[in-house]
């Protein structure tokens, strides 16, 4: 049944408006004086009931083969092949065979898998998901309060290429960006930050010490702009490196988010995950989804203690998406993902 | 989006009338217009009535697409609204009872299918009221559950049901709580608390509280008339409540389009 509300000057007006929008077949159920002057008047229009079988017609009795053969061969051809696959009932070893394919590091695996089975579900997707939310937290940046972000992780992991998508949706947001090069040495790296600040019609500072990039920072926050800082990359496990990158960590207002690509080899995304929330990190951005059909990586630097996942990226390029993942889209990656994903 | 296909998410309160089809709608528009692909499943098989919430004349072919005789592009209804987005609709015909006998295989099915649609960034799943199979299926199967619930005490207990039925089903992955019709700020937290105090002590987990949409006559007014409340009252603290839920639920900023280097 089609419900309508008209509100009209009188009665006339609104039969007429009724006719206009719902043809003649429209029965007046109610009407009232509205609030204000005029009337309201609610009509009804009972449609043809839609077929619905969603089970087969009945066929045709018949006892001769060769006529029940036809029949079923044509009911055949003419059945849509369903290409969904039903769901999958859990079961460890192939649990623990998917996470082998995905190249899981086994420690991670043998965990996830032993908190999936306690979780009691049948869904295998649905038990891997519940082991996943216990350990994942996300947190998305929120850009139009967010006041500094210093990015930081191995080199081309995509920091720069992070900044600039940043910087394009604080832009979105109606923040003012400052794009800051705190590797000035790299070659072209501060050209590169120069190219994508001209297209985002944000500012380009360079700093090349904690002591300038403190005086930076607190100049953005002053003026309300999103400082957005590039710095050269490193290898966080390194307690020289690291050592060095303190400094900078003890900036006021800064909010560090740790980059790493999803190309990473898995132990070693874990093992730097865990050195960067460490050095500070609160969130990560994972970068390179698209580029890898084993999730291992992804799914140990998005399990890492300590480190929310800010968002992830599947596409190389500045305009491409920000991807969440929550607990359940991760699950399917992980157990699913023979079928492909898009 | 999620890296695994759009992000499922489902509203749901127990009780019936607490506005989950409200809460839905308005957050597809918001949704919309941050300009995420949006589509709304109106999945209360039985009474189905989103589309006369919306004022439209059809709101698509669901039994149809979850037969498989109907396209999903078919199947769907625009719905279009002056100045924002729009967003996609797949519903029962309203009043027809169509699927108010879908059984298990037909409800895993739709689950199946709201997963794999392609083209969208976002499922908002309407659930029915209730705590059925169907509702509690579709409840697992979503990326994020939204409880949409009242001061109203018996709100409170089909809303405390319904939370511990999910949690039983995911295996402990909470729902959200967003308190609807509340008077204030505080009223709505205590509301929330109640709840999250007695799932803290019953169930041993916590549904994170998402935040409260203040009661105001102007929403009811606008329902009654059938009339979009972005159109009659753009700047309502009610909209507001609801948009600011969207960076919650993950949702994405605007789309960028962009040529040259800035690729």
């Amino acid at each position: 049944m089609q419900l309508r509300t008209f509100l009209a000057k009188d009665m006339r007006q609104a039969l007429t408006d009724v006719r206009n929008a719902m043809g003649p077949e429209a029965v007046i159920v109610a009407s009232q004086a509205a609030k204000g002057g005029g009337v309201m008047v609610r009509a009804a229009l009972e449609e043809p009931e839609p077929p619905l079988d969603l089970v087969d017609e009945a066929q045709g009795e018949s006892d001769d083969v060769d006529s029940l053969f036809h029949d079923s061969m044509i009911r055949r051809l003419r059945e849509k092949k369903s290409a969904l696959p039903g769901r999958r009932v859990f079961d460890r070893i192939e649990m623990l065979a998917a996470f082998a394919k995905n190249r899981l590091p086994e420690a991670l695996a043998h965990t996830l898998a032993e908190s999936a089975a306690k979780a009691g579900l049948s869904d295998m997707t649905l038990a891997l998901a519940a082991a996943i939310d216990q350990r994942m937290t996300t947190t998305p940046i929120d850009f139009a309060s967010a006041k500094a972000i210093l990015l930081v992780g191995p080199n081309g992991a995509g920091k720069t290429a992070i900044a600039a998508k940043i910087g394009a949706h604080a832009r979105l947001a109606g923040r003012q960006v400052r794009l800051v090069a705190h590797d000035v040495t790299g070659a072209g790296a501060v050209a590169r930050l120069k190219d994508f600040a001209d297209h985002l019609d944000a500012q380009i500072v360079t700093a090349e010490s904690a002591y300038v990039l403190a005086g930076v920072v607190a100049n953005a926050v002053r003026d309300g702009a999103l400082a957005i800082i590039d710095t050269a990359g490193f290898d966080p496990r390194q307690p020289k490196a690291a050592a060095a990158f303190s400094a900078l960590a003890q900036i006021q207002h800064i909010d560090i988010i740790g980059v790493v690509s999803a190309l990473t080899d898995s132990e070693e995304a874990a093992e730097i995950t865990a050195a960067l929330a460490k050095l500070g990190a609160s969130r990560l951005v994972i970068t390179a989804a698209d580029m890898t059909r084993r999730m291992g990586a992804l799914a140990s630097a998005a399990l890492t203690p300590d480190l929310a996942v800010g968002f992830v990226t599947r596409s190389p390029f500045v305009a491409g998406d920000l991807e969440t993942l929550t607990p359940l889209a991760l699950a399917r990656l992980l157990i699913e993902q023979t079928e492909g994903t898009q | 989006m999620t890296l695994a296909g759009p992000r499922l998410t489902a509203i749901g309160s127990g009780k019936g009338g607490t506005g989950k089809t409200f809460v839905a709608l308005t957050l597809a528009q918001a949704f919309a217009d941050l300009g995420e692909r949006v589509l709304i499943c109106d999945a209360d098989l039985g009474l189905s009535n989103t589309s006369v919430h919306l004022g439209l004349s059809h709101g698509g072919d669901l039994p149809g697409f979850l037969a498989g005789k109907t396209p999903l592009k078919a199947a769907i209804a625009s719905v279009t609204t002056e100045g924002h987005a729009p967003f996609d609709l797949l519903a029962a015909p309203p009043g027809s009872g169509a699927l108010a006998s879908a059984d298990k295989a037909a409800v895993d099915k739709l689950s199946q299918l709201l997963r794999r649609v392609a083209f969208y960034d976002r499922v908002l799943i309407d659930l029915g009221a209730g705590i059925g199979e169907a509702v509690l299926t579709l409840a697992a199967d979503a990326d994020d559950v939204v409880v949409v619930m009242t001061p109203d005490p018996a709100a409170l207990t089909d809303a405390y049901a319904f939370v511990k039925l999910v949690l039983k089903r995911t295996g402990g992955r909470a729902p959200g709580l967003l308190v609807n019709m509340a008077a204030n700020a505080p009223e709505a937290k205590r509301t929330a608390e109640a709840l999250t105090t007695s799932a803290r002590t019953f169930l041993k987990a916590v549904p994170p509280y998402l935040g409260f949409i203040p009661t105001d006559m102007r929403v009811v007014e606008c329902l009654r008339r059938q009339s979009s409340l972005w159109q009659s009252y753009p700047h309502c603290p009610a909209l507001t409540a609801i948009t600011g839920l969207t960076g919650l639920l993950g949702g994405g900023p605007a789309r960028i389009r962009a040529s040259g280097s800035l690729r």
